[in-house]
Order: C-alpha cells, then structure tokens, then sequence
C-alpha cells in the first residue's frame, strides 16, 4: 500500500508532458460545430477500424494514457455504437469491413458526426484502387472531420478533439 | 554448392528421389521434391527426433509469364542446428492439385487454405476447406495472386454464409463477438459455444483488414516497396521494414555498413520496449488494474516520445532503406537515450514490484489461457507466446540478424504457458532490451550508415529473410522480377502462426477472461489480414 502511495507521490503529475501540435490539423466547420451542439460538453466516441495498419489504433489509445488524458476534455470512449455521439474511422474501407461499417453508421443514433482518422480513412493512403479496397470512408457514410496524417500524433488528434467541445460563441 | 550438412545426407539416404538446389541464402538446404513424396518427407523432418522439423512458412508462387507451373515451397526450422530446409514442388501445365500435409503436420492449416483462397490451388486431404481470406461474399474463381488477376480490379458480391462449426445440445449457445469491438481494437470475429460459464470452444473468424497486401508488393519496385512493408503492421513498422530490407539486400548484391547493422537493432529494441510495455499495462488493465495500466501508458508514451525526438516518427517510420538507415543518429543523441533509459528501468522495476505483490492480480493471471508445450509445439508457434510456452526460440540468438552477431541475447523462457508467463516473459524482455540498448549504444562503430545501389537483380532469384520481431518471427520471401521490380512478396507475421492457437489456449476458461488471454498473446490483425 505504502510502495503504491509513494511511486504515485514521486511520479506526480504527468498529464501535459507533450509537445503541442504545431499545426491544427483541419478546421472545425461551423457547421460541424453546430451540429455537436447538443452533446454540450461530453463527447462518447466509438472507434471503428476498417482495415487501418493498427498505428491510427494505437495513438487513439495513447489518448487516454495519463499523459494525454483525453477524459479532461469530456471525451471518452463508447462500447457500442448504440451509445456514440462521434464515429472515428480509421483504415481505407477494405471489400470484407465495408457492411459492418455501415451497420455500425447506421446503428449510431441522430445526431452524430463521423471523423475520419489518417491518411488511410482520407484518400485510402498506400492501399488505393487495392482489389480488396472498397474507396475512403467518405464514399460509405458521410464524413465531418478528417484527421490527416500517418498516423496523426495524439497531440493533433487531441487538439480537433477539444476543438470541439469549446462552446460555440 | 555447400558442403554436405548431416540432415542433408539424412534426407537424401531416406529418400532418394529428391534432388538437392543450390541453397537460397546462408544456413539453409534446398530440395525438389516430386509432388506425391510431399507428405511422407514433411512427416520424416517433422517427427524424427534428430531433425524435429517446426513448419515455418509455407508460400506459392504463380511463375507466369516466365513458365506456366505454379511453384510450392516448404520452409522448415531444424530446432536442433536452427538450419532451414525448405522443400520445393511444382504444379505444371494444367494441375491444381497439390497434397495437402496438415493431416501430419498440423501447423499447415492454415497456409494450405490461404493458399487455396489466393492461388486457387487445391489442397488434396485437406480436413477443412472453407474459404479463409476470401468471404463467402466474394466471387466464385477469385484468386488473386494468380498473376490474370488485375490488382486494381473491383469485386462483385455474391451471396453466402460462413459455416461456424457448432455445438449442440441442451444449455449450449453461442456468443459472437465482433468484427467491431468494445474497446479500441482492430476488427475480427470470435465466436464462443459455452455452456453456463466455461467455454467449450472458440472458433476465430479473421481476414475482415485484408488490403491486398501482396499483391500490392507486385506493383511495387524492390528499393521502393519499404513505405508499403511499414503499414503491414503500424505497431510492427521496423520489425516489417527490417525484414523486407534483408529479405532485398542479397538480392541487389548490397552489403550493409556495420553501423547501419547497430542502428537497426537500436530501433528493433526500442519497438520492443515501448510495445512491450503498453502490452503489460494492459494486460493489467484487462484484469481491472488501473494502476498499473496507467504506470505503463505513462512509461510507453515516454519511450514513444523518445522516437519521435531521436527520428521524427513515434513509430520509427522512414528510418530504414535498402543499403543501410536513412539517418544517422549523433553520438551524443545515443548519450541522451541511454540517460533516459536509465531512469526509466528503475522506474518500471518499481511497477513491476507493485504488479507482482498484487494477490488479486496474481489470481487472475497464473492458470489462466494455458497453452501447453505440446499445443504449442504442434501449431508452431513462436515469439513472446512460444517462449512463454517452453518454446526455446529467439532469432536473435538462433540466426543472427542486424548486429546480433556481435551482441549475445538472453532469452526469456517461460514453461506454464499461462497469461502470467506470457507477462512474465515480456518483463523480463523489457529488461534485456534496455540492457541491449546500453550495450549498442557503448559499442556502435563509427563509419556510413546506407551504402548505394550498385547491381540490378535478376529476374526469378528469391530470398528469404527473417527478423525476431517484438511479437515473434516476422519472415518476408522476395522474388525479383523483371527491370528491378517485385515479381512476388510472401510476408509473415507472427500473429497468422499465433493466432489459431488462442482457439487451444481458452477453452475450459469463462468468457470475462477471454479479453484478458487475448491481450497476452497481443496478436496484429492487421499483419494475419495482409
């Protein structure tokens, strides 16, 4: 008990130890933001790969390591979609994950927005016109945000996320 | 030709037929094989005691336009002398059968229906010929690597429907889980029969990620397929990149620079570590130890920071290249990293401490998922799961590779075969990492660090290479093509070996531990997928 009590008080607090992101990935449109109105200050997320490399899959759960902790933000991590505000699509749409996407899209209640997470999920990356490639996400379901990069740090991912959840003036 | 090696002139007094090759790179024995013997000589390498032959890969090739077979090959490890035998068969003109050798090697199966899916070239004997990468909805007469199979082209859907195997009988029922999961895992589909609490049988449904990995090797040119071997598996960028490069080098005649080799096995070390570290905190996570799991998030995002100051990629992409690495890292960085890391393993000592003195930890972790010397024996397997199941290898120390010739490993070795081996086995792997990483970094020679393209390859000639990844053996086998392009590209990672044997490691455990014994062995979708 003590040893856990001690290693806590000498490591203390490392949430922020990170570089912040140098750019704003894209924009939030207004649009967008108006549609995430509803959600206040929470965010339930649900973590969709449909054929990512499992790079995109681990800076998202880099997230919610202390370091990052996305949770001060309001943002956590839904079990079902039946649960989710937001969709994070990772990987370019491969011909087997392409039904279960849009079940999951569908399933996913109004009002929801849909983020496509790196390269992949975007333009479908290195795995373009692939015979077992089915197109981007945003030729199943319609994306809002896209989060470019391969993979997107978590600080990149983090700063659209909190972007999000600032009140709209 | 090589001097004449003990197995081989087992092999050819045993069976005389078989015509011995030149072999296809250092330590290894080539033979072809007539197609009817197959079974027989996989058999003899497979059970004699002085051979024990561990099936390590098994991959086709669609020799067209040059010649009209199809080619077969079998690639085993002596586990006494770690020498590789690979066998040969050809399927000329017409032929599209070839016997099937999981009847007595059962680490077969799989391959043998992969290659079914993607050359169409059917295994006779087989005990098990549903479709595997395919989908039911893909097709009829779909085989992809076939060489009349245009890579960009676009799929129809059929009708059809998976045949689960099933249990039936009174209480009994099943639960499928997936492709999409709870938590932020890749997709695949498991599916349970349990009756009250225990479960009788778990039967795996993968292949949902699968991108068309080798085929999209094909259209890519021998130095510059590295991007693509990268994103086979994110968590696995050098363990990938590492082996495609080897696999290219001997083929363009390119000798790496001695300080190339270090630096290759530094970033090798430093995937291990971060991964292993994440793995074990989640592990504990699974067992709801948020402690724990915090500890080592917080220790892995340090290392990954760590990457990112050293190369500009948390994942250590675009670090290596064919002929060498693409940056030279300064000695004083080295400095720095050794200063980091000598904080941070007494730091995870002390974690280690709190996790292992934790009763209720120890009870969800010791007996649980076993995976016996036996099964694991029969399927092959290997890496962290292999190791923390008796199985005693570790290429580093098997077949040197990179700088390990010149760097002794210790291996962690591990017989119960639990979820807590398996944890115990990547502890102890983080400690040898950062004791490796001390030593490279104390040892790395000055001098280059890439040397330049100086040969063109010849169509048709393929090696084989291989690299002890984080999670085990990761092989690639590369065969050139014509104007320095790729003619095919088998990659394996350990998760396709790995991952049918979690269906012999859960039954008789409850469904709530399933998450925890599939956290352990902590296998790639993404790299069985392809």
């Amino acid at each position: 008990m003590f040893r856990i009590i001690k290693k806590s008080l000498k490591i203390g607090v490392v949430t922020g130890q990170y570089r912040r992101a140098e750019r704003s990935a894209l924009p939030v449109s207004p649009e967008v933001k108006d549609k995430t109105k509803l959600f206040k200050r929470s965010l339930a997320i649900r973590e969709v790969d449909t054929g990512s490399c499992n790079a995109c899959e681990m800076e998202m759960n880099a997230l919610l390591n202390p370091v990052y902790d996305a949770e001060r933000f309001g943002i956590h991590i839904a079990a079902s979609p039946r649960h989710a505000d937001a969709l994070v699509v990772t990987g370019p749409v491969t011909v087997n994950m392409e039904r279960a996407l849009k079940d999951v899209h569908k399933q996913t209640p109004d009002p929801k927005i849909v983020i496509a997470l790196g390269d992949c999920a975007i333009t479908c990356g290195m795995f373009k016109n692939s015979y077992a490639v089915t197109g981007p996400v945003e030729r199943h379901i319609p994306v809002d945000i896209r989060i470019s990069g391969c993979p997107p740090r978590p600080a990149e991912i983090l700063e659209v996320l909190s972007e999000l959840r600032k009140p709209t003036v | 030709m090589t001097e004449a090696r003990p197995c081989d002139n087992l092999l050819k007094a045993a069976f005389p037929a078989i015509v011995q090759d030149d072999p296809v790179c250092g330590e290894s024995s080539h033979f072809q094989v007539p197609k009817d013997l197959l079974p027989a000589i996989t058999r003899y390498l497979h059970t004699q005691p002085n051979l024990r032959g561990r099936l390590t890969l098994i991959w086709a090739c669609d020799h067209r336009p040059v010649r009209d077979t199809y080619g077969l090959h079998y690639l085993f490890t002596l586990e006494v002398s770690h020498h590789w035998v690979v066998l040969s068969i050809e399927l000329a003109g017409n032929d599209r059968l070839f016997p099937s050798i999981t009847p007595h090697v059962h680490a077969a199966k799989w391959y043998e229906r992969e290659i079914r899916d993607m050359f169409g070239l059917i295994p006779e004997g087989h005990p098990d010929l549903r479709r595997l990468v395919r989908h039911e909805h893909w097709p009829k007469g779909t085989h992809p690597l076939r060489k009349d199979f245009p890579w960009d082209r676009v799929l129809g859907r059929q009708q059809g429907e998976h045949r689960f195997r099933r249990i039936e009988g009174e209480g009994v029922f099943e639960v499928p889980v997936g492709p999409i999961h709870a938590g932020i895992i890749e997709s695949g589909h498991f599916r349970f029969s349990v009756a009250g609490e225990p479960i009788m049988q778990l039967e795996l449904r993968h292949f949902w990620k699968h991108r068309g990995v080798e085929k999209l090797f094909e259209e890519q040119t021998l130095i510059g397929a590295v991007p693509l071997a990268e994103r086979v598996s994110g968590d696995t960028t050098v363990g990938h990149s590492l082996a495609y490069c080897q696999a290219v080098e001997p083929l363009l005649d390119l000798q790496v620079p001695r300080r190339a080799r270090y630096l290759r096995s530094l970033f090798l070390e430093l995937e291990r570590l971060y991964n292993h570290l994440g793995d074990i905190g989640a592990m504990c996570n699974d067992t709801a130890y948020a402690l724990a799991h915090a500890h080592c998030g917080r220790m892995k995002e340090r290392i990954m920071q760590l990457n990112d100051r050293l190369t500009g990629s948390r994942f250590l992409r675009d670090v290596l290249r064919v002929g060498g690495v693409t940056r030279d890292i300064e000695n004083r960085q080295l400095a720095d990293l050794v200063d980091e890391l000598n904080r941070i393993q007494p730091d995870f000592s002390e974690v280690g401490a709190i996790i292992f003195a934790n009763a209720s930890l120890t009870d969800r972790l010791e007996t649980t998922g076993i995976l016996n010397g036996q099964t694991a024996w029969d399927h092959a397997v290997m890496g962290v799961v292999g190791r923390a199941s008796g199985m005693d290898c570790d290429l580093r120390r098997d077949r040197p590779f990179a700088a390990y010739d010149e760097l002794p490993v210790n291996v962690a070795l591990y017989r119960y075969g639990d979820v807590r081996a398996r944890l115990r086995v990547r502890g102890d792997e983080i400690h040898e990492s950062i004791r490796l990483i001390r030593e490279i970094c104390s040892k790395i020679p000055d001098g280059p660090v890439a040397n330049e393209l100086s040969c063109s390859p010849n169509p048709g000639d393929w090696t084989l290479s291989a690299v002890e990844g984080w999670r085990g053996e990761i092989l690639y086998m590369v065969m050139a093509g014509e104007g320095g392009r790729i003619h095919r590209c088998k990659v394996r990672d350990p998760s396709f070996v790995n991952w049918p044997a979690i269906q012999w490691a859960v039954p008789g455990n409850i469904i709530p531990d399933f998450p925890l014994i599939n956290k352990s062995f902590n296998l790639s979708y993404a790299g069985n997928d392809l």
